[in-house]
């Protein structure tokens, strides 16, 4: 499903993040990627997801190119990719429940299917009584669920997830954990999360890829 | 000296970029906009519908007001520097030479500019550093079908619409001191204007209407999505998108003089 080879990514600032990642990830297989803040994982997350270009390499969806190439707007309509971001990521000037349908308008399903598939994962998310509130007025735990709402209800073959317990409490990260299961326990669902701890899917079935940030070079004096 | 030679070509290479990114624009909202779904033109047709509501409905009663002034304002000066060289006979005429062909579309554009295109490149920059954009690229839906061709079409037809407001408008403000100063009959002023109108200004001002429309547009959504890392960046971009719209409609504007009137 995945196929990264020789990538190398920047920060923003220009500080090399990755290089020379070469890496597979199997059609319905899990990889846990983890590694200290800044060491680079949603940067790869991205490249992935194709919203950022990597300085070097290539990235193949399903054998769909997507670096280099076109990004992210090389799969639309041809591979249903789940991202749930750290933080952001919801349309502010929509409701929940719309920002969640989004996504199923756009890709062409009938009207009732829409409501049933983000009713049915604004439920499992325990998000109902906030549905229609926008994400300025929900709490940032509803926030980080609504994302994987989004993503649940879309029904995706790749599903990206970049820090999905961070800040969540004792509840709500089971209700994110359970989720999270569901999908690596899916065989045709590719699964890829970025962590800085794995602790809390230590049992979890999955490829682990520990990202150390790349040594900058020595200045000379 | 190389220094120097660099220093010259730097600016002239960014307004070359700029001109790249702007037709990338340009033919990519194209291109994506001709390659929608028919079961996808019910989300594109709301958001453009919003467009439509914020950039005309909104600013309907402002270009009118706008526009009934200068139309008053025009013919009060035209009379008081005329007066008894039978200004009233070249009514018509100085309607639409100032207002009709130059004014009306033009201040429409810088109202526009003003209410909308700063909105938008807010808008779009904030949705940028939310992660909004690459959220829904993500998530299957095209930015350029969801976000851009809807302010494009919505500042075409909003534009459109409030052209016509402000030329109708404007005739009334000029037909009200014609009246109030010299008696002049309805009839006799839409006469007078019809008369000096011609299947040129109405080519021309819809090329304009267009032009505008596009300037202003693609000006907004280039500066809004550039914004990639601070807020700070937000109002940077809406003043840039006010200047260099600004600049992009004068010079549309003189050249559609120069193509139909030189």
């Amino acid at each position: 499903m995945i196929q990264l080879r020789d990538l190398a990514c920047d920060s923003p600032e220009g500080r090399p993040l990755l290089e020379g990642l070469d890496l597979a990830v199997p059609k319905g297989g899990n990889l846990l990627v983890t590694g200290a803040s800044g060491s680079g994982k949603s940067r790869l997350l991205r490249a992935i997801a194709g919203t950022e270009r990597p300085r070097r390499g290539e990235v193949r969806i399903a054998g769909i190119a997507i670096w280099p190439g076109d990004g992210v707007l090389s799969l639309a309509g041809r591979v249903r990719v789940g991202f749930a971001f750290p933080a952001g990521g919801l349309l502010s000037n929509l409701s929940l429940e719309a920002n969640v349908a989004l996504p199923l308008r756009f890709l062409g399903l009938p009207p009732a299917e829409v409501a049933r598939r983000a009713g049915a994962a604004l439920e499992r998310l325990g998000l109902q009584s906030v549905s229609r509130l926008r994400p300025h007025a929900v709490s940032g735990s509803a926030r980080k669920h609504a994302n994987l709402a989004r993503v649940l209800a879309l029904e995706p073959q790749l599903v990206l997830l970049d820090e999905p317990l961070e800040g969540l409490d004792t509840a709500d990260r089971a209700v994110a954990q359970d989720l999270v299961e569901a999908w690596a326990g899916d065989s045709a669902c590719t699964l890829v999360m970025a962590l800085e701890e794995a602790q809390a899917f230590a049992t979890l079935d999955a490829e682990r890829l520990h990202l150390s940030p790349v040594a900058m070079p020595m200045e000379s004096t | 000296m190389t220094a120097f030679l660099a220093r010259l070509g730097a600016p002239v290479r960014g307004f070359l970029e700029f001109l790249g990114d702007q037709a990338h624009l340009v033919l990519r909202t194209l291109r994506h906009g001709l390659a929608l779904r028919f079961d996808q033109l019910a989300v594109v047709g709301g958001q453009t519908k919003l467009q439509i509501r914020f950039t005309g409905l909104d600013a309907a009663l402002l270009v009118g007001g706008t526009a009934l002034l200068l139309g008053a304002v025009t013919l009060i000066q035209a009379f008081s520097q005329l007066s008894g060289l039978g200004a009233e006979n070249y009514i018509g005429m100085l309607m639409v030479l100032i207002i009709l062909r130059e004014l009306g579309p033009l201040l429409t554009a810088v109202l526009v500019i003003g209410r909308s295109s700063t909105a938008i490149a807010a808008e779009l920059g904030a949705m940028q550093l939310n992660g909004e954009v690459d959220a829904l690229a993500i998530h299957g839906v095209n930015p350029y079908q969801y976000l851009l061709l809807p302010r494009w079409l919505g500042v075409l037809v909003s534009v459109f619409a409030l052209v016509v407001f402000f030329d109708a408008a404007a005739l009334a403000g000029g037909f009200l001191v014609a009246r109030l100063k010299y008696g002049v009959t309805w009839g006799f002023f839409m006469e007078s204007v019809r008369q000096a109108l011609s299947n040129i200004d109405f080519a021309a001002t819809l090329l304009k209407v267009i032009f505008f429309a596009g300037a202003i547009t693609f000006h907004a959504c280039h500066f809004g999505l550039r914004i990639r890392r601070s807020q700070t960046e937000i109002p940077q971009a809406v003043t840039k998108t006010v200047v260099s719209a600004l600049v992009a409609v004068f010079l549309i504007d003189g050249f559609i003089a120069a193509l139909f009137y030189f």
